[in-house]
């Protein structure tokens, strides 16, 4: 994987609102094809990096390139190209309200593509099997769907230009562990079987150890660590041991010899 | 090379038709991909060589399987012959899918009769809505009359804030203006028969027990019902009217009653600055266009507005208001859990209240006219 070309570079970033330094020349590149998860503490800065990388806000200093094209400094024209190239799915799906699930899928299609009107039907369908929703989700309207099928239908919409290139924030976060594991099988499989590069701010432990293949921990506005899960673990450093530890705590509280409140009553 | 231009062609060996790929195939270029797919695609190859491609993309690859269906190939059976590995997989990925993309009949629309009726339900719906959420919070308002405790003083007054006291400007604004327009309307007609003093007595009716109510309670549905309806809405949307009710609280309570007051309190407060601020308005354009001073203006409005119109003018006011409030309320209390509703929910509630106060002022001048008021 380390051979592949850079799609997502972020070099010397510095973020600052007032007095509160977020970033502090941080700096981050994501080759072709890897499948990257962002972690950090709260207000460590995940989601704004996202936003950065995206376009979104801009970074105080720094420069960042997604897919060759300088997010912020780019001409206009070369950053709506670019913008065809990459999906985002945001935390609460940002599914438009005033339109169908079908009509949020179809919308980046009837914009930007020249999908045969015949055909787009079944491209829509086929983008949400691709999501795991069936066919039929389509007609529902965003208001009548669950937590889980938000998010899928809001990665649906995501994939409907064939994004090179997938950002997601928080994909699992509000789900059932049941759901939640389905969702990393899906981010596993675009990744792999379609070739997307993924980059992802998850609080997940799950889709940490199971599909991440490499974990970059944000920290003091910097990079603490970078690599894969086991790489990660072994980094000597405070808040890095607390978080994976976090897992083991909640594995004691489940032990039959802890005691358990309720039980002996 | 004829082959090099086209994405795709057939080729038979020994009696099987093979269908070429090549180039890029991508959602991008979907249009010329088709032109050249119905070209070749002459009844259902036997295979597909993919040796050629340099791209292919699930939206091309769905274009692919999605036209040779169509040509009646068995896709489950269909062998692929020469593809890289990354493109046997975004084939293969979708043909595991193509079953799920089947597109469903779309519902037919309704026929105009189908739809006047669902109309009809659906306003029949909302006005029996309205009738048990008015008799619900006139109850409610009871029981704070009868257990005066049951008041939460403190939104309502920072209801009276919101609702009267900062309208004061744009209520004043525009009843000023209306005064204005009203006795130079008047004064042009007047003027021709000499008789410009009877303007104050054409305004002064006018203004007191038509003008400055109608105008008010307009303005005050646009400002307050829009805002209560928007407040209620978002408050549902945001679960915290739910939060009220698990927390034992009263939502009509809580939120409805402290509204509908603060409305019917100050809107006759509102139409008394209306009727000054219009009466003003008049008095200044008569000042300077009909050569009536201020002296003149006052004395003539001592002998012409008599008591009742000015007192039923303001008589109107506060159930013009229980009504905005009622609507506004009653439309964000029914915000359905997305933010398009609100959007609705709120527009509705301008047009519904606007027309309340103007059915409500017809029938109430059919009302004094039978009682010769």
């Amino acid at each position: 994987m380390s051979g592949g070309e850079v799609v997502i570079e972020a070099e010397g970033v510095v973020t600052r609102f007032g007095s509160q330094t977020v970033h502090d020349g941080l700096s981050l590149q994501v080759r072709r094809g890897e499948l990257v998860a962002l972690i950090g503490g709260s207000g460590s800065g995940k989601s704004v990096l996202l936003r950065e990388i995206l376009g979104l806000q801009r970074p105080t200093a720094g420069t960042v390139r997604l897919l060759g094209t300088d997010m912020w400094n780019a001409p206009d024209h070369e950053l709506a190209a670019t913008r065809k190239r990459f999906g985002m799915m945001f935390q609460e799906g940002a599914l438009f309200s005033s339109l169908d699930v079908a009509g949020n899928v179809a919308t980046p299609l009837r914009e930007h593509t020249d999908t045969p009107e015949a055909l787009l039907p079944r491209l829509v369908n086929l983008r949400l099997a691709l999501a795991g929703l069936s066919a039929d989700v389509g007609a529902k309207m965003p208001a009548q769907l669950s937590g889980g099928m938000k998010k899928r239908a809001a990665l649906a919409r995501a994939l409907a230009l064939e994004p090179e290139v997938l950002f997601l924030d928080e994909p699992t976060s509000g789900l059932d562990p049941i759901t939640a594991r389905a969702f990393d099988a899906l981010l596993d499989f675009l990744n792999r079987d379609l070739g997307l590069t993924v980059l992802m701010v998850t609080h997940d432990l799950d889709t940490l150890l199971s599909i991440a293949r490499r974990i970059v921990v944000l920290g003091r506005g910097t990079v603490l660590a970078d690599g894969s899960a086991a790489e990660v673990m072994a980094v000597d450093d405070p808040w890095i041991k607390s978080y994976f530890a976090s897992r083991h705590t909640v594995q004691h509280a489940s032990d039959p010899g802890s005691p358990a409140p309720r039980d002996g009553a | 090379m004829a082959e090099g231009q086209r994405s795709c062609w057939t080729e038979s060996h020994d009696g099987h038709v093979v269908l070429h790929l090549a180039g890029r195939w991508s959602l991008a270029g979907l249009r010329p991909l088709q032109a050249d797919l119905q070209q070749a695609v002459q009844g259902a190859p036997a295979a597909l060589d993919g040796a050629a491609l340099q791209h292919i993309d699930t939206a091309a690859a769905l274009l692919l399987l999605d036209t040779l269906a169509a040509a009646g190939a068995d896709l489950a059976a269909l062998p692929l012959r020469g593809f890289d590995a990354r493109h046997e997989r975004i084939v293969e990925v979708v043909r595991h899918r193509f079953a799920e993309t089947a597109v469903a009949a779309p519902k037919p629309p309704l026929r105009w009769l189908g739809s006047l009726g669902k109309a009809a339900s659906a306003l029949g719906e909302l006005l029996m809505g309205h009738v048990e959420f008015f008799g619900r919070t006139l109850f409610e308002i009871g029981r704070v009359i009868v257990k005066p405790r049951l008041l939460r003083v403190h939104e309502l007054f920072a209801q009276l804030g919101q609702v009267g006291v900062t309208a004061i400007p744009v209520v004043a604004l525009v009843t000023f203006l209306i005064g204005v327009v009203m006795a130079y309307m008047l004064g042009l007609q007047a003027e021709k028969y000499g008789a410009n003093i009877f303007v104050v007595d054409g305004v002064a009716l006018g203004m007191t027990r038509e003008f400055s109510p109608l105008i008010v309670a307009t303005i005050m549905a646009g400002r307050s019902g829009a805002a209560f309806t928007a407040q209620l809405g978002t408050m549902k949307l945001t679960e915290e009217i739910d939060a009220i009710r698990t927390l034992g609280l009263d939502a009509a309570q809580v939120l409805v009653v402290p509204r509908v007051l603060a409305l019917v309190l100050t809107l006759p407060l509102l139409v008394f600055v209306g009727d000054v601020a219009g009466l003003l308005g008049s008095m200044m354009m008569a000042n300077a266009t009909l050569d009536i001073t201020p002296q003149v203006f006052m004395n003539r409005l001592q002998v012409a507005l008599a008591p009742r119109h000015y007192v039923i003018g303001l008589g109107k006011a506060p159930v013009f208001a229980l009504f905005i409030a009622i609507i506004g309320c009653r439309m964000g209390l029914s915000v359905s859990r997305d933010t398009r509703s609100i959007g609705i929910h709120t527009t509705s509630t301008v047009v519904q209240g606007i027309v309340a106060v103007i059915l409500l002022d017809a029938i109430f001048a059919v009302i004094f006219q039978e009682l010769d008021l």
